[in-house]
């Protein structure tokens, strides 16, 4: 079995977004490989908001790229509702792509510079039509409006809007095509601290509105936990832990997810500060450790860490699964 | 007393020196207050310039000029000095040197825009192909563009011109081809450059095909850093066409350029009999040459500014 | 190879106690074609040696303004200079501060990919400031350099000294940023939101580094930052500010226990916290930050304040003291005057700039 293992995915008609085994892989030269995401599964159901969290370096960001095959990845299965994208071919997986959209970190980079925001949002109604063919003015100020951009100031270029406002333009153009599944790369992370919570609260409401399913990634702990249902530690390529939400922070079992909550700033009343200092650089996606990752920073790291790769095992009964061969006990403090 | 304020769903309408609102932005004063730039006084004189003389070179048979071939001897006589009945004198064969100025401005605008036309569509479209497709396209056009680089361009347009008979289409895709290469890198990594921004994976998920991308994702953009080359690459191609006529290569026959005129007035006889006749066809280059380069800057600057500055 | 001169090296003061840098009624200010931007209008603070002093701001709060400006790195001919800084003694506002920088005062920024010379290896890079300002040689240099990458934590530091900055991961090169700043030992450092580029556990390191290498030396520091959760954990004193003013100053615990300011709480308010259940919804503070080429009369943060009565609109409010704790707020918050204030809005149903406030007291 290949990466840290499918243990955790759940059988359950529900599910929208299957992705297993997961791999992306790409040449840096003649350096050799970067084993950028090794073996990574996850599902999310119908409705669902999956948070997927790491420093940088963990692979998230490729990996929901490469859900949406840009790049298509080296191998694995994407299996949305039922249909393994990752084995269509060109013209059948831009088909695909209305139902699965993008918002992106830099909401000034992701608009063209050169086209009026109207342009923008409509762009996807512009390539495919709605479902008569056309499309009307009205949707698109219907969309304005519930992203809170006011349809007067259509014809205006991205650089007359604030950061929070294309951020916004940007949601809106990922909602012209009514998707089902939103992925949401960084969203927030570009944005002053005032303006986060405006973005976040707007994604709520309109997942509750377009009934939307979220692939949330953000390296931001407080913010992942505030968006998602479940949430998916990454490090170096690989699923460390995964389960519901308040589980995980509340009962970290996973060192290094334990490491992250104690690195917060406000850090986590769960885990002690010092468990945050974890010691050396992360190691090079180029030649990863053998045997678990995260061997070379682990405190509690021993003989089977280095030569065996530990597999996803639930935590008691509930929805909480971790990676690791030495799993940290549970200590709650106030 | 209360203000005006929108419904909280809106934000502000943002003015143009407002700051990136970005955990990384700067509140610098450099990004933060550079307003938007103006054009400039300049600018605006040499486009005055350059309208002048397209409008007088597109007018010339009807202007009140005499006909640049008519021998007015007679009247004036031969290699005078410029005066009221010729303003810029006449040349050795007793031709108004004022006229063929005017004359000789429509044939070397023309090769001017042409060659840049001509580069910019061959050059320009491989480029954005190569820029945006990468892979063994790329590699290919790379090498063709290398190759031509390696020539030196007065070499090759030699070759040219002494193989092709010299007529002004010719004389336009010769210096035409010369600008293929340069164009094309430009072009080239102008799109790699859009092509790597968020907005173009951002039209790769919506579904856009490719062509579609290229057209309505990149060319908008691309064409600014062009648009900016153009102005430049008339000058260049201008003064490479008076090039051209010093070596006799240019335009055969009785066709009146500035780049012959030029050629025709220096020989040494000329110069200190009659300097009028060199003077005036290369004051008019210069003043071309100077306002297309002032205008291609400006513009680039113009368009620069406003990418940075959010 | 051109030798930099700098001129005389200002003497140090002679009284260990006075506060190491007083600023006074500062202001700076921008020419911009459509008027003067008042980037930081107003501020007033003192930092004693071994304290730090939290800055904390958004977009167009001036905070970085604010630093580089005592620092003395002017980046626009257009820039206006008011008010007064001392620094040990020495009044350095309107002078060159050159003779200061690596010596005296110091500072590191946000980005480590941009901050290094990219061509230049460490060892040189860190050696610069040690020829510069304690006259070593290139050998002694060498050692030194090697010592204070060891103090900064990077590993096989002798290696390090001759590789190049992109050879470094982000946390180390800050690292070595930081040992940059130190080698002139100076006794005073700006930190420009040095960790917000960083993962969070590099993060976490470099503010325990920053503090250890402040603690040995002595240092006053100013932290600039825009992570509320930083500046509660790391700084002896807070500065809050917006639209280039200070909305509130106070001893960090303080201003954190007894919050007086609209914005600070707002701001607090806004943040999702890991004590709230998932799917909690946020308060955002609804608009943006205000235009300070021309701001709005009164307060700069009335028009998205919940507090905002007809006087905000209008008048501008002036620090008030209570002991160390300073706010510019006609109707602060925890007091009489804030509580009827927000009590009329809710009544009313909206502040007096016309924003929606609901039942519980919340905007929009």
């Amino acid at each position: 079995m290949a990466g840290t293992g499918s243990a955790h995915l759940r059988d359950d008609p529900n599910v929208l977004l299957r992705v297993e085994d997961l791999v992306v892989e790409f040449k840096a030269g003649r350096k050799g490989t970067v084993h950028a995401v090794s073996g990574v599964s996850f599902d999310v159901m119908d409705g669902e908001t999956l948070g997927l969290v790491g420093e940088s370096g963990c692979g998230k960001s490729t990996t929901a790229k490469a859900v949406i095959q840009i790049p298509a990845p080296t191998s694995g299965e994407v299996l949305y509702n039922g249909t393994d994208l990752a084995a269509l071919k060109g013209e059948d997986m831009r088909r695909m792509r209305p139902e699965i959209q993008m918002i992106f970190q830099d909401p000034i980079s992701s608009l063209n510079p050169r086209r009026k925001i109207r342009d923008v949002i409509s762009e996807g109604l512009a390539v495919w039509g709605d479902a008569h063919g056309t499309w009307s003015q009205d949707r698109i100020e219907e969309l304005m409006i519930a992203v809170g951009i006011d349809p007067k100031y259509g014809d205006r270029r991205p650089h007359q809007f604030s950061g929070g406002q294309c951020q916004r333009i940007g949601i809106a153009r990922a909602l012209a095509l009514d998707p089902k599944v939103l992925i949401c790369d960084e969203p927030v992370s570009a944005l002053d601290v005032s303006v986060q919570a405006q973005v976040l609260n707007l994604l709520e409401d309109m997942k509750t509105r377009y009934g939307l399913t979220l692939l949330f990634i953000s390296h931001d702990l407080s913010v992942v936990k505030n968006v998602s249902d479940r949430i998916i530690v990454m490090y170096l390529g690989k699923a460390a832990e995964i389960g519901d939400a308040e589980e995980l922070y509340h009962r970290p079992r996973h060192p290094y997810t334990r490491a992250l909550l104690a690195s917060i700033p406000e850090p986590a009343p769960t885990v002690d500060v010092h468990e945050g200092d974890i010691a050396g650089e992360l190691p090079s996606p180029i030649n990863p450790p053998d045997g678990c990752r995260f061997n070379t920073r682990c405190p509690h790291a021993d003989d089977i860490c280095f030569t065996d790769e530990p597999i996803m095992t639930q935590v008691g009964d509930a929805d909480h699964f971790v990676a690791c061969h030495h799993p940290v006990d549970v200590t709650i403090r106030t | 007393m209360t203000t005006q304020h929108h419904s909280h769903l809106e934000d502000e309408e943002v003015p143009i020196t407002f700051a990136v609102e970005g955990v990384v932005a700067d509140d610098m004063p450099a990004e933060q207050f550079v307003t938007r730039k103006t054009l400039g006084w300049g600018f605006w004189v040499s486009i005055g310039w350059l309208v002048a003389i397209i409008t007088a070179a597109l007018l010339a048979p009807v202007l009140p000029i005499p006909d640049p071939g008519v021998d007015l001897s007679s009247d004036v006589g031969l290699r005078e000095p410029p005066s009221t009945e010729a303003w810029f004198g006449t040349d050795a064969l007793g031709r108004d040197v004022f006229s063929r100025v005017i004359w000789g401005a429509r044939i070397s605008l023309t090769v001017g825009f042409a060659a840049v036309a001509f580069g910019m569509v061959f050059g320009g479209s491989l480029g954005m192909l190569s820029g945006f497709l990468r892979g063994w396209f790329d590699s290919l056009t790379g090498f063709l563009f290398l190759t031509l680089l390696s020539f030196p361009a007065l070499i090759l347009a030699i070759l040219m011109t002494s193989l092709l008979d010299r007529t002004l289409f010719t004389i336009c895709v010769v210096l035409g081809v010369l600008g293929v290469a340069p164009v094309g890198r430009l072009s080239r990594a102008a799109t790699i450059q859009f092509a790597e921004r968020e907005f173009v994976t951002a039209a790769h998920t919506i579904g856009a095909k490719r062509g579609r991308i290229l057209i309505r994702e990149l060319l908008p953009n691309v064409v600014i850093p062009m648009g900016a080359l153009a102005l430049l690459g008339m000058a260049v191609a201008i003064v490479a066409e008076g090039g051209l006529a010093f070596l006799g290569l240019s335009v055969e026959g009785d066709t009146i350029t500035w780049g012959k005129m030029i050629a025709d007035g220096s020989d040494r006889r000329e110069i200190e009999d009659a300097p009028w006749v060199a003077f005036f066809p290369i004051t008019f280059l210069f003043l071309t040459v100077l306002a297309l380069n002032f205008a291609g800057d400006k513009v680039r600057e113009y368009f620069d500014v406003k990418e940075i500055s959010v | 190879m051109s030798e930099i001169t700098i001129e005389a090296v200002p003497e140090r003061s002679a009284d260990p106690n006075a506060p190491l840098l007083e600023v006074t009624d500062y202001r700076v200010g921008f020419k911009t074609e459509r008027g003067l931007a008042k980037a930081v209008d107003g501020v007033t603070f003192r930092l004693a040696r071994g304290r730090t002093l939290g800055i904390v701001g958004e977009s167009g709060s001036g905070k970085s303004v604010l630093n580089r400006s005592i620092m003395g790195l002017v980046v626009s001919s257009n820039q206006i200079e008011e008010g007064s800084i001392t620094f040990d003694g020495t009044e350095i506002v309107d002078t060159d501060r050159q003779p200061f920088w690596g010596n005296r005062m110091s500072m590191i920024f946000q980005d480590p990919m941009t901050s290094l010379n990219p061509v230049m290896k460490v060892g040189k890079q860190i050696g610069e400031p040690l020829k510069l300002h304690l006259g070593m040689d290139k050998k002694q240099a060498r050692e030194r350099a090697t010592e204070l990458l060891t103090q900064v934590g990077i590993p096989e530091p002798t290696r390090r000294l001759d590789q190049y900055p992109h050879e470094l991961s982000g946390g180390m090169r800050q690292r070595v940023m930081i040992a940059i700043a130190l080698a002139g030992e100076p006794d005073f450092l700006v930190a420009d939101e040095p960790t917000t580029a960083l993962d969070v556990t590099v993060q976490k390191y470099i503010l325990d580094l920053l503090g250890e290498l402040q603690r040995d030396r002595e240092m006053a520091m100013t932290l600039i930052t825009h992570d509320l959760g930083v500046a509660r954990g790391r700084t002896d004193d807070l500065l809050v500010m917006y639209g280039g003013r200070v909305m509130e100053q106070a001893p960090t615990e303080v201003l954190f226990s007894a919050m007086r300011h609209p914005y600070s709480e707002a701001l607090l308010e806004s943040i999702p916290t890991l004590d709230h259940p998932k799917h909690t919804r946020l308060n955002p503070i609804p608009g943006s930050p205000p235009d300070i080429v021309s701001p709005p009369p009164g307060c700069r943060f009335a028009p998205r304040c919940r507090y905002a009565q007809d006087r905000c609109a209008t008048d501008l409010p002036e620090l008030v003291s209570d002991g160390n704790h300073h706010y510019a707020c006609f109707y602060p918050v925890g007091t009489e005057a804030g509580a009827e204030a927000l009590q009329t809005n809710i009544e009313r149903g909206q502040t007096a700039v016309g924003l929606r406030v609901s039942a519980e007291g919340r905007l929009g």
